[in-house]
């Protein structure tokens, strides 16, 4: 019995030595992202990280999604794992606001050159992406987002962005809004009444993929979708007239050690490389910030980017610092109208 | 060591040994070694995490003092109700259909033989083995508006335009039903089986009816059994968030959802943790039935 007893006790020290083992600092040279995976995960291991490892010896761990919402949560434990994460505009300027990240010295990340747009105080814009109208090929082409919006004239279901930053300024041009009111700020007594309007005509998604293949299925005619999902898809079409042009943005998260910075700044400056961003946009057609990227590509690859002249030209850039103003109401509001369909 | 010490002793005497007080005393002591690692497990992982959630609903994070402010939000914004309210509509829509199909199913499998009831009861728990995403998932190929369904009843002529069975309230009921229906046919199959079929030739060689063998002798018997399956149809249907996600199409948020808008979109940990303290409360106060119902049977 008390040998028995004796070995219990060795056993459960052995396991808790073991998960204290599990869960003790990172070893040195590994850095810790977060970034929202699928195919752009699989690209940037390929692209970015495995050239990484070889020329400098950083072992980059992925865990993904990631968000606002996983970086508060780390940081209200009191345990930073994670030195980044990616984030839209508007997620970028709730970062800020909530005091997750620090600034970027941008003089010690010493990048190759890049647009300065993506060059932000607080982000190091990786990636320009659209939010834009499709449709099937058999359903009627809608011009605009008033178009878009009519259920009347243009019947049949409507697959939109579960996300209130994704959507909002489109339903607010379908209530009237032009490009250029939105890209200023929206009037949200507009945008949900559109959406009261048509919720039952709609399909949200959550994951990117989901709209182009609701569409294929014709389970939806219409979709709100982002750029890269929809493009070069059969039986789908698109058009970038009025749509959304965003930056994806790496941020360094608060309360990381001065190592972990070092080497997240070489992870960042990896990707300013225009080669590097050449085989980015082989998985994902996402141009990242250089110059020097639409040399490299060929044509047919160039004018799907949300940036080739065309495209950009009809677009607007959403205003982050519009939604860093209204957040609060914008989740009260959009809280109500979802949860009371 | 003890039983040892007895060896010469005869067979009987070695028995009663065996339940001599120190060997009590050493098998309670086994049993909490074997048990140590599940309690510990439980106690780390489960149990004080919900406490600490509980905490959260009750705490201010600026100040740390205990507040019931937030309580009073949950009460004042219509749309938590609402949902809470849709939630149970559900999860009791869920529970009468899988009473309506299982009871009948499982009724059906014990008047088969033996190698028919294990044919029906093996396709019962397969649904099992398959993971509830992959199964919810199919039910898009199935249902769908260019899905098997459809495309029959519109070969056949039956209809015109496809029936929207998916993205509504529709599409959610069948996926959960499917996920559930196994937690009530199992357990009242197994009551069915075991009803002492004395009773019914009782009530037969008295010259009842066979209606009425089943509605006074039979179904009365299961009714417990039924009513704890129902029970715990009903409690899981509650926490219920792959099924409303991929089959509601986002338009039927139930509470599990709301929680993954408020902790995942929002980060309003507090306001998740005060409406997950309803939702336990809740479920523990319908678990306690289940048990009562449980022991009453026993």
């Amino acid at each position: 019995m008390k040998i028995r007893t004796g070995k219990a006790v060795l056993l459960f020290a052995a396991s808790v030595a073991v998960a204290a083992w599990a869960g003790s600092a990172q070893a040195e040279g590994e850095l810790h992202v977060m970034n929202s995976g699928g195919e752009y995960g699989d690209a940037l291991d390929k692209c970015v990280n495995e050239p990484l490892l070889a020329d400098e010896g950083i072992k980059v761990i992925t865990e993904s999604p990631g968000g606002f919402a996983k970086l508060q949560a780390q940081a209200k434990s009191g345990v930073i794992t994670n030195t980044t994460t990616d984030g839209s505009t508007g997620d970028l300027y709730r970062m800020i606001a909530a005091d997750l990240i620090e600034p970027i010295d941008w003089t010690k990340l010493d990048p190759e050159p890049m647009f300065d747009e993506a060059r932000n105080e607080h982000g190091f814009g990786a990636q320009y992406y659209s939010t834009i109208m499709a449709w099937r090929s058999d359903a009627k082409a809608p011009k605009d987002f008033a178009e878009f919006f009519d259920t009347e004239n243009f019947p049949g279901r409507r697959a939109l962005p579960d996300y209130p930053e994704f959507v909002l300024a489109f339903a607010a041009m379908g209530g009237g809004m032009t490009a250029d009111e939105v890209a200023e700020g929206i009037d949200l007594d507009k945008a949900f009444e559109t959406l009261e309007r048509i919720k039952g005509d709609t399909i949200w998604w959550q994951s990117g993929a989901q709209p182009a293949q609701l569409l294929k299925d014709n389970e939806a005619q219409y979709a709100i979708a982002w750029s890269g999902r929809v493009i070069d898809q059969e039986g789908v079409e698109h058009s970038f007239n009025d749509g959304m042009l965003d930056i994806s943005w790496w941020v360094v998260a608060k309360g990381i050690t001065d190592e972990e910075r070092d080497m997240l700044y070489k992870w960042m400056a990896a990707q300013s490389n225009a080669e590097k961003q050449a085989c980015l946009v082989e998985a994902i057609p996402y141009p990242g910030p250089s110059p020097d990227l639409a040399s490299l590509v060929s044509e047919d690859v160039a004018k799907n980017f949300p940036t080739y002249p065309a495209n950009k030209d009809v677009q607007w850039l959403i205003n982050g610092q519009w939604w860093h103003d209204n957040a609060a109401e914008v989740e009260r509001r959009w809280n109500d109208f979802k949860l009371n369909q | 060591m003890r039983v040892e010490a007895t060896s010469t002793q005869d067979a009987a005497a070695r028995v009663a040994a065996a339940s001599s007080r120190p060997r009590r005393a050493e098998r309670r002591w086994e049993l909490l070694v074997l048990l140590m690692p599940m309690l510990l497990l439980a106690l780390f992982v489960f149990d004080l995490p919900i406490l600490n959630t509980a905490y959260w609903s009750i705490t201010d994070p600026a100040t740390g003092g205990i507040t019931w402010r937030r309580f009073g939000d949950f009460l004042a914004t219509s749309s938590y109700g609402r949902v809470i309210w849709r939630t149970f509509l559900i999860s009791l829509e869920v529970t009468l259909i899988c009473v309506v199909l299982g009871y009948p199913l499982a009724y059906w499998a014990t008047k088969l033989g033996p190698r028919g009831r294990m044919v029906v009861l093996g396709l019962v728990v397969t649904t099992f083995w398959v993971s509830i995403l992959v199964r919810t998932y199919a039910w898009i190929v199935i249902l769908g508006s260019a899905g098997l369904v459809n495309r029959s009843l519109q070969w056949a002529g039956l209809i015109e335009t496809p029936i929207a069975f998916l993205y509504n309230e529709l599409g959610i009921l069948i996926g959960m039903a499917n996920v559930l229906l196994p937690f009530l046919i199992l357990p009242v199959f197994a009551m069915m089986m075991s009803v002492d079929k004395r009773l019914l030739q009782v009530a037969e060689t008295l010259g009842a009816s066979r209606m009425r063998i089943f509605w006074t002798v039979f179904f009365p018997l299961t009714v417990p059994t039924l009513a704890a399956s129902a029970i715990l149809v009903f409690i899981l249907s509650l926490g219920f968030y792959i099924t409303p996600a991929v089959l509601g199409g986002g338009r039927v948020p139930m509470i599990a959802n709301m929680m993954d808008l408020l902790i995942n979109r929002f980060a309003r940990w507090e306001m998740a943790a005060v409406v997950s303290v309803v939702l336990m409360a809740i479920t523990l106060s319908l678990y306690a039935v289940y048990q009562a119902l449980r022991e009453r049977r026993q």
